[in-house]
């Protein structure tokens, strides 16, 4: 167990040094530079903005200094193009409005996607599992930035209280949340239903109906567990669809999350932001990771008698 | 063994796979829906029936549905149509193009990994689920940008050495950052289903008496071992493309994808959004096709993977 725990977690070192590496010399090919705003700026001035971010240096140089300052300090380095700005003041604002939004979006597929999926397993091949599979099927097919737009015009228009644009009060989380949960509890949905539907034709179930344990016992007590499996395996996958679909929501909804700020760096070509953003996103994926890797060790024992998987 | 002088004797496995989709009525509707989608956005604007999607009738802006604008116009007038025909030839286009550019990094990494084995094998798949814990997205969106400028140079390569004019290539090779950043990036699976159909057909007899025989690895490899796993992988594919189109059009929709003077499924339902209180048809239109093909695709897939698969299907 402490052995997968550190394989796993010396993985999600890797992970994010290869993320963040990709991520720097990517980010030195984009065409254009930081500071082609406006106005074009005179020589001069550019070739001292560029030795005072230390973007004069050799890429190398600059690559083994913004790792000191991460390791060192913490310190991901200013925002190129907002001046005086550091970028982890952007992420301490921003990371938080991001997270809220995936776990309330997380929350809604979850709490949607497995209760569908299990009625949908135990009248498998009847309406309500063709009813269930065919809405799952358009959620997979109907993307964010449809469901987003439509949403705005038809809830957050005619809701009171509802609002379709920014982040001033807890009411504002309703509408992205709520995009980015239907749009997973699709996937969750069709999960469910294929693991639940395989368990619930095992030999063990058939003996315990045989001697007469009731629907809601069968389901949840004998059934749930191992048939959860397949769905839970797609809760890491998952939470990086979140972040995709938060680029999209966070855009339509204009929500002051990662994602939005993402979107302008990249447009800006906020080198230190890019950066400081993408090794954000890894933390968060390699965490995810690692905690739906605990959870299906505790669901299933097999994993857990292995020790490694 | 003998072999049944009977040609009808046995069902091959093609055989069997076929007519298990032909019987799987959602996967046969998919398939014909998608015929006609990619007709009707590849070869129907060839005809003059079709309007010009950049083309403005300033005498019918953001215009209703009626005969002449069978889909209505948009707000400068161009007809909606044409536009969502043409975006479509886009969508699919980025769609197809770049499933390919998965496909065959896919098939070559899975091929050599499987076939090689031993530490190599382990070490080439443990880079994949390296890559499989980064977000897609965010890496496909700096990728495809940092390599807008070598794309350039390419599109005025093309232009000195074939004699096309700017105009005519420079719309397809615009999109070959998002071809190859999307392709690049999305390989990882096949390459899985790849290596393990490898290392299951790398231990048959016929892969032995080849190698018994003296030929070459390379030999073995693309004259006897891929052949025998394309089908499978092909298959995988399909299931591949809707996911493809989906990150191309989030892209666009963003505004870090598809660029005017193109425009794809993604980009118009941007424009559809952002006017969809005025004219909801904007949004309608471009999004019911999207997401009709997107759903065929997934059918057609699911219906595939069913077919030549039984084992691996979810019912």
């Amino acid at each position: 167990m402490t052995r997968l725990l550190l394989k796993r977690l010396l993985q999600g070192v890797l992970v994010v040094v290869v993320l963040q590496t990709i991520t720097f010399f990517l980010v030195r090919l984009l065409p254009g530079n930081p500071f082609l705003g406006e106005r074009k700026l005179p020589q001069h001035v550019m070739e001292q903005l560029n030795s005072l971010y230390g973007l004069d240096k050799s890429a190398w140089v600059q690559y083994l200094n913004y790792w000191k300052g991460i390791i060192l300090h913490g310190d991901f380095g200013p925002s190129l193009v907002r001046e005086g700005v550091q970028v982890s003041d952007i992420i301490a604002q921003s990371f938080p409005v991001s997270l809220w939004l995936g776990v309330l979006g997380m929350g809604i597929a979850v709490c949607i996607g497995i209760p569908a999926g299990m009625l949908a397993a135990w009248w498998r091949n009847r309406w309500p599992d063709a009813l269930i599979m065919l809405v799952a099927m358009a959620g997979i097919c109907i993307p964010a930035f449809v469901v987003a737009p439509v949403f705005g015009i038809t809830l957050g228009m005619h809701v009171p209280g509802l609002s379709v644009a920014g982040w001033d009060n807890p009411l504002c989380a309703v509408l992205p949340a709520l995009t980015l949960g239907l749009i997973n509890a699709a996937y969750i949905a069709r999960l469910t239903r294929g693991g639940m539907a395989e368990v619930l034709s095992a030999d063990y179930i058939r003996t315990a109906r045989a001697k007469g344990v009731g629907a809601g016992r069968l389901l949840f007590v004998h059934a749930l567990r191992s048939g959860l499996l397949p769905a839970v395996s797609y809760l890491g996958p998952a939470f990086a669809a979140l972040i995709t679909g938060s680029f999209v929501v966070e855009t339509c909804f204009q929500v002051p999350g990662m994602g939005l700020h993402f979107v302008n760096a990249t447009t800006d070509r906020d080198y230190f932001l890019i950066q400081g953003l993408v090794f954000c996103y890894g933390v968060l994926i390699v965490l995810a990771n690692l905690v739906v890797d605990l959870v299906l060790v505790a669901l299933n024992p097999q994993l857990r008698s292995q020790g490694a998987a | 063994m003998k072999i049944s002088p009977d040609k009808n004797a046995g069902n091959s496995l093609w055989k069997d796979a076929r007519r298990r989709l032909m019987r799987n009525r959602a996967a046969v509707a998919s398939l014909i829906f998608l015929v006609i989608m990619l007709l009707a956005c590849f070869v129907l604007p060839l005809f003059p029936c079709i309007a010009n999607p950049n083309a403005t009738d300033l005498d019918n802006i953001a215009a209703a549905c009626s005969l002449q604008h069978p889909f209505g116009t948009d707000q400068l007038g161009r007809d909606l149509l044409a536009r969502v025909l043409y975006g479509g030839r886009i969508s699919l286009l980025v769609g197809i193009v770049a499933t390919v550019v998965a496909f065959i990094i896919g098939l070559i990494y899975g091929l050599f990994s499987g076939y090689v084995g031993g530490r190599t094998d382990v070490l080439m798949m443990r880079t994949v689920d390296v890559l499989f814990a980064l977000p897609f997205i965010v890496l496909v969106i700096v990728f495809s940008l940092s390599i807008e400028e070598p794309s350039q140079h390419l599109t005025a390569w093309v232009v000195e050495h074939t004699g096309w004019s700017r105009e005519s290539v420079a719309p397809v090779l615009g999109l070959v950052p998002l071809f190859i950043a999307i392709g690049a990036l999305g390989w990882l699976t096949l390459a899985r289903i790849v290596r393990t159909q490898t290392l299951a057909i790398k231990s048959q007899e016929y892969v032995l008496a080849a190698r018994s025989l003296g030929l070459s690895h390379w030999r073995i490899l693309f004259g006897h071992i891929a052949p025998n796993l394309l089908g499978t992988v092909v298959v995988y594919t399909t299931l591949a493309v809707p996911g493809i189109m989906l990150t191309e059009s989030t892209l666009s929709f963003i505004g870090l994808g598809v660029r005017a003077p193109n425009s794809s499924w993604g980009t118009l339902i941007k424009e559809g959004a952002d006017r969809m209180e005025a004219t909801p048809e904007l949004l309608i239109f471009p999004a019911l096709f999207f997401c009709l093909t997107l759903l065929a695709l997934n059918f057609l897939g699911d219906g595939l993977r069913d077919a030549i698969d039984p084992k691996s299907s979810k019912d």
